[in-house]
């Protein structure tokens, strides 16, 4: 017994009990963040996997039974009694514990809904027919079905009446594949016309009237000016009329073919293919062929732009308005730190106000983020930017130009939130300097502005590069001040274009950050925007180890260059 | 400046074992007047007079905390730093006080260059780290810049040793020649006076033996003057010494005389080792 006593006593005096604590300390953070990317990655990626459609016969007690066709989502275990009060008829006794799955049906324009619980007990004569078809649409989500026929300019011109994969149904199929590709490469066209074409003439007609409403603020407005202007813009009207009829041409095309489809619930359905995007039968895919499908419909999500509430299609936009603002953050906040760090270290009197300024500075970075939002709001675009639109583009308004959320006053607003972490991390440096270098600068003849120069701030720099990588990993995450200063849930031109100038400083922009919160609560098809949700959790992780992993390497590389002198 | 005295420092600096140096003949090129120094309250610095004679190695011995360095430091400005000394008094170069209003700091370090106790050369290149001071002038002829460069290590006798890495770090030389390297950076901006504080305490016997090689080299060229802890040292490569204690000049004279021949007890106990 004794023993014993004096072996724990000396375990505890060995110091091992301490190093266990920490070890576990490091392992359940080290859990916990690996447990979270897995969890976001599995969701998120989980959701582009093309999975097999079922074909089964549902059959409620008391119900009548009906055939679906649906994609499992997931399953989970309820009690008889939680189906009971929730007004399932279920007869008594039989299993207390009943297995539940929510089925994604599609067909939402048919059905009305297009997820829906059943319970799993009660669906007989389950299987996977081949020929059962899953197309994803523009607009209404997917469609399942089988395929019947092919119609061009409502001439059928290959038909079937078989469910199995019989040469008519898979001769079938081929036209209908081919005529969705057809659509699309017109699709494109279409699009790039309306967005590229139209848009830029939008835009020089809009730069047209805004022209001509200076020169009339300005009183400066004569029949010549008007007649200039005028002559432009019928030069617009002419090109504008030209793209119209080319689109009326194309759009005509686009729908010149149809399908009918069998629904589940046996009706027959005519719909235009330029309504769909991809058609595929997941049940005759072999693993290749999904893998294949699988990348195509990430690349789509990463570069396409979003559909249907933002619950379908891609993010591309917001990726983009994501890692623009970062950029134009750090563009604007390494600078601004950096000097206002030297001169409190090097050139202020150091003493009570400088440490009071310290203080403030790192209380500065404890301030939530959505005061900030508001601050930007009330200050930046209520104030400086009504006042640059009075003085800049009186000719805009009443609708405003810089006097709205933007591009720029989110950037300036996270800049303002990250600028104390750059300031701290730029006085640490500083401060870091040896003093024996400086002295061996100015014993050179150097003034202190060019020793700081030439010397101090290039071997700073790898510390200046940490407050940045700080900056950069606080304000990629940020949300909440964004959603006051110029984030929108739908922005799908870019703030960055070939119309002059170019880059949109006072466009609205969309984000990864407020796209997950958007896509999440604030859409109108919970189920089907769930998983979009982890996707886009994970994206914007990515994005911001990304900017963060160049960061530090070029953090590296500056340490490398000016590592400090160990003597 | 008479030829006739330049000539005669030349013959006496030859035959110093036989010829005792007179600080009389010699050309003043720094002195010090009244040179009163303080730290906040605490004075520093007691009233120095003494000149530092052109061409010659004076060196500066004396116990830790006596001055010594404080005054080197006065010679070049570098107590400027220091936001609470203060001093009066005054120190001339050649003709003018450095220490008058106006006077141009950066171009009066140029002039008294000045090399440090740890070698601090900067993270640069070897070549950048020497063209540092031209480029700081604003000259940037490569010609000129690459000559200079070649001359200044050839001076610090560092050419041979470095030639083929000129354009690698500075950092990755060993101790002795980053601390050749700071010299020969000093020289390349053609300094009058070259101040150095305790160059060789940092380095090895050998690297020591090489800098003060270095220094009876470049008394050809410029006024030296060099603080130091070690007396063998200050007896080796200097021409005058001066003992200071407490931040007191107690007694400066020329080498020989004052290592032989102490005039006050405070020096000889100290060059005995009786104390410091």
């Amino acid at each position: 017994m004794k023993m014993e006593k004096q072996s724990v006593s000396q375990w505890v005096k060995s110091g091992d009990p301490w190093v266990w604590l920490n070890a576990g300390a490091v392992a359940i953070s080290v859990i916990m963040v690996v447990g979270l990317l897995l969890l976001i990655a599995v969701r998120g990626l989980g959701h582009f996997w093309p999975a097999d459609v079922m074909q089964a016969t549902y059959s409620l007690p008391g119900e009548k039974s009906y055939t679906i066709a649906a994609e499992r989502v997931e399953s989970v275990e309820v009690t008889a009694a939680q189906l009971r009060e929730a007004g399932v008829n279920l007869p008594e006794g039989g299993d207390p514990l009943l297995k539940r799955t929510l089925l994604k049906m599609g067909n939402r324009d048919v059905y009305g809904a297009d997820f829906g619980w059943v319970l799993d007990k009660y669906l007989s004569d389950i299987q996977t027919p081949e020929m059962l078809f899953a197309a994803e649409r523009h607009e209404w989500g997917n469609l399942y079905g089988y395929l019947m026929s092919v119609k061009e300019d409502g001439q059928v011109v290959s038909e079937t009446s078989d469910l199995t994969p019989t040469d008519s149904a898979l001769a079938t199929w081929a036209t209908f594949e081919k005529s969705i590709e057809r659509a699309a490469v017109i699709h494109d066209e279409i699009k790039d016309i309306e967005k590229g074409d139209i848009g830029k003439i939008n835009h020089a007609l809009e730069r047209i009237r805004l022209k001509q409403r200076r020169f009339e603020l300005n009183g400066e407005l004569t029949l010549e000016v008007e007649a200039d202007l005028a002559a432009e813009r019928s030069q617009y009207d002419e090109e504008y009329k030209g793209l119209q009829a080319n689109l009326a041409d194309l759009y005509q095309q686009i729908n010149r073919d149809s399908f009918t489809v069998r629904v589940m619930d046996g009706t027959v359905h005519e719909i235009q293919v330029s309504k769909i995007v991809h058609a595929f039968r997941p049940n005759a895919m072999g693993v290749f062929e999904k893998l294949g499908f699988y990348f195509n419909k990430v690349w789509e999500f990463l570069t396409d732009d979003p559909r249907e509430a933002n619950t379908e299609g891609g993010v591309f936009p917001a990726i983009f308005g994501t890692v623009m603002m970062v950029l134009l953050m750090t563009v604007l906040v390494t600078p601004f730190g950096v000097v206002a760090a030297v001169y409190l270290r090097e050139y202020a009197k150091q003493g009570v106000i400088t440490r009071v300024i310290r203080i403030a500075v790192n209380n500065l970075a404890g301030v939530p983020s959505i005061v900030y939002g508001v601050f930007g709001l009330g200050f930046f675009i209520y104030f400086l930017g009504s006042g640059i639109d009075q003085a800049f583009f009186p000719e805009a308004l009443p609708s405003p130009t810089f006097g709205t959320g933007g591009l720029m006053w989110a950037s300036i607003t996270l800049a303002l939130l990250t600028v104390p972490v750059v300031i701290v991390a730029t006085e640490e440096g500083l401060s870091r300097i040896p003093r024996n270098v400086r002295e061996g600068s100015l014993a050179l003849g150097a003034t202190k502005a060019e020793t700081l120069w030439r010397v101090v701030l290039p071997m700073a720099s790898p510390a200046i590069m940490t407050g940045v990588i700080l900056a950069v990993a606080r304000a990629a995450g940020e949300v909440a001040p964004l959603m006051l200063v110029g984030v929108v849930k739908l922005a799908p031109t870019l703030p960055l274009d070939g119309n002059y100038p170019f880059i949109h400083l006072d466009q609205k922009f969309m984000h990864l950050g407020f796209h997950i919160y958007d896509v999440g609560f604030q859409s109108p098809n919970v189920e089907a925007a769930r998983p979009l949700v982890y996707a886009t959790a994970l994206l914007l992780v990515m994005v911001i180890a990304l900017l963060n992993l160049s960061a530090v390497t070029i953090r590296n590389h500056l340490r490398e260059k000016y590592k400090s002198l160990e003597m | 400046m008479s030829e006739a005295k330049t000539h005669s420092i030349d013959i006496s600096a030859m035959q110093r074992s036989q010829q005792a140096l007179r600080i009389e003949d010699e050309t003043v090129c720094l002195s010090v007047k009244d040179l009163h120094l303080y730290y906040g309250e605490k004075e520093a610095l007691k009233g120095v007079d003494m000149i530092i004679p052109e061409k010659k190695v004076t060196a500066f011995i004396g116990p830790s905390g006596c001055g010594k360095s404080t005054l080197l430091r006065c010679f070049n400005r570098m107590n400027d730093l220091v936001d609470s000394c203060r001093i009066t008094g005054e120190i001339n170069l050649h003709d003018s006080n450095i220490y008058e209003k106006g006077t141009d700091v950066a171009e009066l370090r140029r002039r008294v260059g000045m090399v440090f106790q740890k070698p601090n050369p900067f993270p640069k290149s070897i070549y950048e780290n020497v063209a540092y001071g031209l480029r700081i002038q604003g000259i940037n002829q490569k010609r000129v810049i690459d000559e200079t460069v070649e001359w200044a290590l050839r001076s610090a006798a560092l050419w041979d040793e470095v030639k083929d890495r000129l354009h690698e770090s500075a950092l990755g030389m060993s101790g002795g020649q980053q601390q050749r390297l700071v010299i020969a950076r000093t020289v390349a901006v053609k300094p009058e006076v070259l101040l150095l504080d305790e160059p060789a305490s940092a380095l090895d016997p050998i690297s020591t033996l090489k800098i003060e090689e270095l220094i009876h080299e470049l008394k050809n060229d410029f006024t030296i003057a060099i603080v130091t802890h070690n007396m063998q040292q200050a007896a080796r490569v200097s021409d005058y010494t001066a003992f200071m204690y407490m931040g007191d000049l107690i007694e400066f004279g020329d080498t020989n005389s004052l290592f032989t021949n102490p005039s006050k007890q405070q020096t000889e106990d100290y060059i005995t080792g009786r104390y410091g």
